[in-house]
């Protein structure tokens, strides 16, 4: 075990909304050819058969409107436009395409391949270079918001490749509940009641206890008080305050500020960073739910099957059994025991590639907390689990990044 | 002593705060409403929040209705 692993006590892990690798990440290649972002080379057709290439020109706001689609069809064509569809490899050419269906005008579906210039996301692109960012860290599934963050929660949607988020009486338990009945301590943080939560109304009816808000989030990491795992969710909505005031959406989902999401993250790092007993030993984990329909280059690949089927409604009648992972989203494991520029190869290393999803999750919560625990999928059981990362090695407060807001 | 690196965060602007934004045009919201109402309809009526489910047109509506309902979630009626 390292030492790093040795002190661990707390595990955190923020997921945001709807926003893809290459689009947040892919700018970085440029300056760590290890990182598989974009050469800038990358193409989708649009509908007239011309070429649109990526292009660093993403905006903060006001670009993605409407929300892309991001539905299991959809996600469906930006795979596998011009394949026979699966078992063949996603040609990830179909983003464009996907995206001038919903609004039948070409120049604004090409915007679906704008990306983030260089710097122009800070405090993401700062954690990137500074500790380990996943080359491979896939969505579980190619659809939607609810059925993906189920997996972070239970390592499995229990079907469901939709935004039905009704889990009751499912045979497999969350993440909290098997944390509780092992006597660990464990919290789900939402924004606050306007924001609430998506996880899950069943939650809220069976485990009311596990819930808190942001702000005790941050009383919590100042005092010292984080439990054994938690799970931190942004603000989904504009919204006034309870006390008055303006609150800006934080999960930078589309078309929500992206630069209130990185004020969002910098604050959860900072929160964390300023507590020396806490920094030293916590790691956050910052990832996305799904891509939100926004391109990527590399095809998700096949996994070990869920042993469920999804619904047919939920496809539009293309049968799907959990057997491959959707679109691959931005990772970045947080720690001062891990080495900086820290690069996890993904599928482009056939050697030394590791594939990560969300069951990713729950599987590395109980490996280190709980050990030993049956009850649950055969693809939680697979999943890679990242506590490997941390080393020996605590890098000095000099050698860590701090945040602070204009 | 040596300082860690200090990263400036810039704010967004004071006009990304759009609370008017219509529900429809964000589908993870409209369906969190959806799956509010489907909860709040199993409500005895006194635990109800009396929000009608068609005015809840735009963010913070939704935020509203959401909060609401979150509260109650955390308070839910007593069983007969």
């Amino acid at each position: 075990m390292s030492a790093g692993l040795d002190n661990l006590k707390h595990v955190v892990v923020l997921m945001m909304e709807n926003r893809s690798f290459d689009h947040m990440l892919g700018a970085l290649h440029a300056e760590d050819s290890r990182i598989n972002g974009l050469t800038g080379k990358e193409t989708n057709p649009d509908t007239t058969n011309e070429p649109a290439k990526v292009l660093p020109q993403a905006k903060f706001q006001g670009q993605l409107d409407p929300d892309p689609d991001h539905h299991f069809p959809a996600v469906h064509k930006q795979l596998f436009f011009g394949t026979p569809g699966p078992p063949a490899v996603p040609s990830m050419q179909g983003f464009v395409q996907s995206y001038f269906d919903q609004q039948h005008d070409v120049s604004h579906s090409r915007k679906i391949m704008f990306y983030f210039a260089t710097d122009k996301l800070p405090v993401l692109h700062t954690l990137a270079r500074n500790y380990a960012v996943f080359n491979g860290w896939f969505s579980s599934i190619p659809g939607p918001t609810v059925c993906n963050r189920a997996f972070a929660h239970y390592g499995t949607s229990f079907g469901k490749a939709s935004l039905d988020i009704f889990f009751l009486k499912e045979p497999f338990k969350s993440i909290y509940e098997r944390l509780l009945a092992a006597g660990r301590t464990t919290k789900l943080y939402y924004f606050d009641p306007s924001s609430s939560t998506q996880e899950v109304v069943n939650l809220l009816k069976n485990q009311p206890q596990i819930f808190a808000t942001y702000p005790q989030f941050l009383e919590d990491c100042k005092r010292g008080l984080l439990p054994d795992y938690c799970f931190v969710e942004p603000n989904y909505s504009d919204h006034p305050g309870e006390g008055g005031g303006e609150l800006l959406a934080s999960d930078q989902h589309p078309d929500h500020d992206v630069q209130e999401g990185e004020v969002f993250i910098a604050t959860i790092y900072n929160a964390i960073r300023q507590n020396p007993d806490l920094w030293k030993s916590t790691a956050l984990l910052i990832t996305y739910d799904e891509h939100g329909g926004i391109y990527d280059h590399v095809p998700p690949p096949a996994c070990i099957p869920d042993g469920f089927h999804a619904s047919l409604d939920d496809t539009n009648g293309v049968p799907f059994d959990f057997d491959r992972l959707g679109v691959r989203v931005p990772t970045i494991l947080v720690s001062p025991w891990i080495a900086k520029r820290t690069v996890v190869p993904g599928p482009e290393d056939p050697v030394k590639g590791r594939v990560f999803e969300h069951a990713s999750i729950p599987a590395t919560i109980t490996q280190h907390f709980i050990g030993e625990y049956d009850a649950r999928t055969v693809r939680e059981k697979a999943a890679q689990t990242f506590l490997d990362l941390l080393t020996d090695t605590m890098r000095p407060d000099e050698d860590c990044p701090h945040f602070e807001f204009d | 002593m040596a300082k860690p690196p200090v990263i400036r965060v810039p704010k967004p602007s004071r006009s990304s705060y759009q609370p008017h934004r219509l529900l429809s045009k964000n589908t993870l919201l409209l369906n969190q409403v959806k799956h509010f109402k489907a909860l709040e309809k199993d409500f005895p009526p006194e635990h109800q929040t009396g929000i009608a489910h068609e005015s809840i047109l735009t963010e913070a509506h939704a935020a509203e209705y959401i909060r609401r309902m979150t509260l109650k979630l955390h308070k839910p009626p007593a069983k007969a």
